[in-house]
């Protein structure tokens, strides 16, 4: 997707704003956000770095219990393990241990859904033959997950709440796998 | 001198060897895994201790592997700044690896095209690099290590959202995967910026000779997948397998387009080029790389009979700085060093000739 103010760079960020049940969405990338940040009101006070960071909130899915919250509400967090902070993740861009994934579990879910092209591993499993992998239920998570997204966007809920029941029942499975 | 220095020193370079599928347009094809050691924080976070205890544990395994007659070891600690930066220019490790302050150490095969780095963002980073296009090879050849590893020792690993990284740009498949490219037809023929853009909306990074942050010297371009989430490592790099084709296709015809229409501005760009670096007597990096990039295109092109692509690639590798201090066998600052770099040059390219 291209950035609808300047047509050239591709569209990282995404507004989505109802103003008196009009749904109002714009694309656009990291460097207009800034220009625009200065002038639009909707933007108006928001660093794109922590817009960025922030988004995590907002893209909640419906079966991930946590409310949305914005950056005021937003509780420092430090990891219970290894101490490392939300400041040390903002600086660095990197975690301290392999429970820093779940401590910041909130900001990364976004950040990653950017990153990557899934949201799920579908790839090889320390020690495990092929056969045994859980790769193929991840896949069909990841799909069935963007069929919600999908849902979602065009307000279908009643349908997407029978996918999000697919998608957390095949998470259980891996789980007891 | 450090004697596992000298001894790749005196390496023919595996990864530049004469031989791989398309190397007239692919230098070489590396991939590399990230993974972590359960209970440990990751390097970011971890006390020397700890830091050093990742190694022993680590190179213990290592050392258990099929890899084990053919190690060579290198303290981070213990050896010269300089010798770290031959390893570095042989891209055998990171610049990140060389300048970070935490106990670190590589493990590399004697022909280097295997090596683990321990303690580098993760506890362990290795990979496999050979000549040319041949991802696949290279995969199998790094899935096989990577499964003998798995164990020997305790991966960090999540069931979602795969192998955990320091920094989850990396995580799921840790796995990057890149091409080496010399693109002087696509550079010449202007096109260059339109094919980096388009490889780039489908994802893949672009990066200059020394990975991030370096420029696109002597027409090399590094090519990899940035996504690690979501597909397996097969699909990565098959999908970077196909924009390599096309990338390669793309420079074939545009180099082409130039022989038939621009013959004349070709022959010059390769002519002088060789001038340059078969007379001149002070040669500085960023020169003798642009030179040997137009002279490895006429050899490309058959242009010379004398001078073979091995002679090129070695030259691409021994003009940085710290090889060619090692050659002159002393420290020598950089206005010396494009001294000895004109001579060295010029004296290899003599030799060739002669054969």
């Amino acid at each position: 997707m291209i950035c609808e103010i300047c047509n050239k760079n591709p569209a990282t960020i995404h507004i989505q704003e109802i103003v008196n049940g009009q749904k109002k969405v714009l694309h656009i990338c990291a460097g207009c956000a800034a220009k625009k940040s200065t002038e639009d009101p909707l933007l108006q006070g928001f660093n794109v770095a922590e817009m960025l960071y922030n988004l995590s909130g907002q893209f909640g899915l419906p079966f991930n219990p946590e409310p949305p919250h914005s950056h005021e509400h937003e509780v420092e967090l430090e990891c219970p393990t290894c101490g490392w902070k939300s400041e040390d993740l903002r600086k660095n861009g990197k975690l301290g241990c392999e429970d820093c994934y779940s401590t910041f579990k909130s900001v990364l879910d976004s950040a990653l859904k950017n990153m990557h092209r899934g949201s799920l591993h579908v790839g090889k499993s320390p020690g495990e033959t092929p056969d045994k992998s859980c790769g193929h239920i991840m896949l069909e998570i990841m799909n069935l997950q963007k069929e919600l997204d999908e849902l979602v966007q065009r307000e279908e809920y009643e349908k997407a709440a029978v996918i999000r029941d697919q998608i957390n029942k095949l998470k259980q499975d891996v789980n007891n796998q | 001198m450090n004697t596992e220095i000298s001894q790749l020193l005196n390496n023919k370079v595996s990864w530049l060897a004469d031989c791989g599928p398309n190397d007239d347009i692919a230098i070489s094809s590396r991939i590399r895994l990230a993974r972590n050691l359960r209970g440990l924080p990751f390097p970011t976070n971890a006390s020397p201790e700890q830091m050093k205890h990742v190694i022993a544990t680590v190179e213990t395994a290592v050392q258990k592997t099929s890899l084990k007659d053919e190690l060579l070891r290198f303290d981070m600690e213990a050896i010269r700044a300089i010798d770290k930066q031959v390893l570095f220019e042989r891209r055998l490790v990171s610049r990140e690896f060389i300048e970070g302050k935490i106990p670190g150490a590589l493990l590399v095969t004697g022909d280097e095209s295997l090596g683990v780095m321990i303690n580098e963002e993760d506890h362990i980073r290795m990979q496999a690099m050979r000549p040319g296009f041949q991802l696949g090879p290279v995969w199998d050849e790094l899935n096989k290590l990577d499964d003998e590893l798995s164990a020997l020792v305790p991966y960090v690993f999540d069931k979602e959202l795969g192998f955990l990284t320091s920094c989850p740009t990396n995580v799921g498949t840790g796995i990057r995967a890149s091409v080496m490219l010399h693109l002087p037809g696509l550079v010449l023929s202007e096109q260059i910026n339109a094919v980096i853009q388009g490889v780039s909306k489908l994802g893949f990074a672009v990066r200059g000779i020394f990975g991030e942050g370096s420029k696109n010297l002597g027409n090399l371009f590094q090519v990899s997948n940035q996504s690690t989430l979501g597909e397996s490592e097969q699909q990565i790099v098959q999908q970077l397998g196909s924009v390599i084709t096309q990338i390669i296709s793309h420079e074939k015809n545009a180099r082409r387009k130039l022989l038939e229409s621009n013959q004349n501005f070709l022959l010059n760009h390769v002519g002088r080029a060789y001038g340059t670096l078969r007379h001149a007597y002070i040669l500085n990096s960023e020169e003798a790389l642009e030179s040997l990039s137009a002279l490895r295109l006429g050899v490309d092109l058959g242009m010379f009979s004398s001078i073979d692509l091995h002679t090129v690639n070695e030259l691409f590798i021994i003009i940085h700085p710290a090889h060619l201090q090692k050659y002159a066998g002393k420290e020598i600052d950089s206005e010396e060093r494009d001294v000895f770099r004109a001579s060295l040059v010029r004296e290899r390219l003599k030799n060739a000739d002669k054969r």
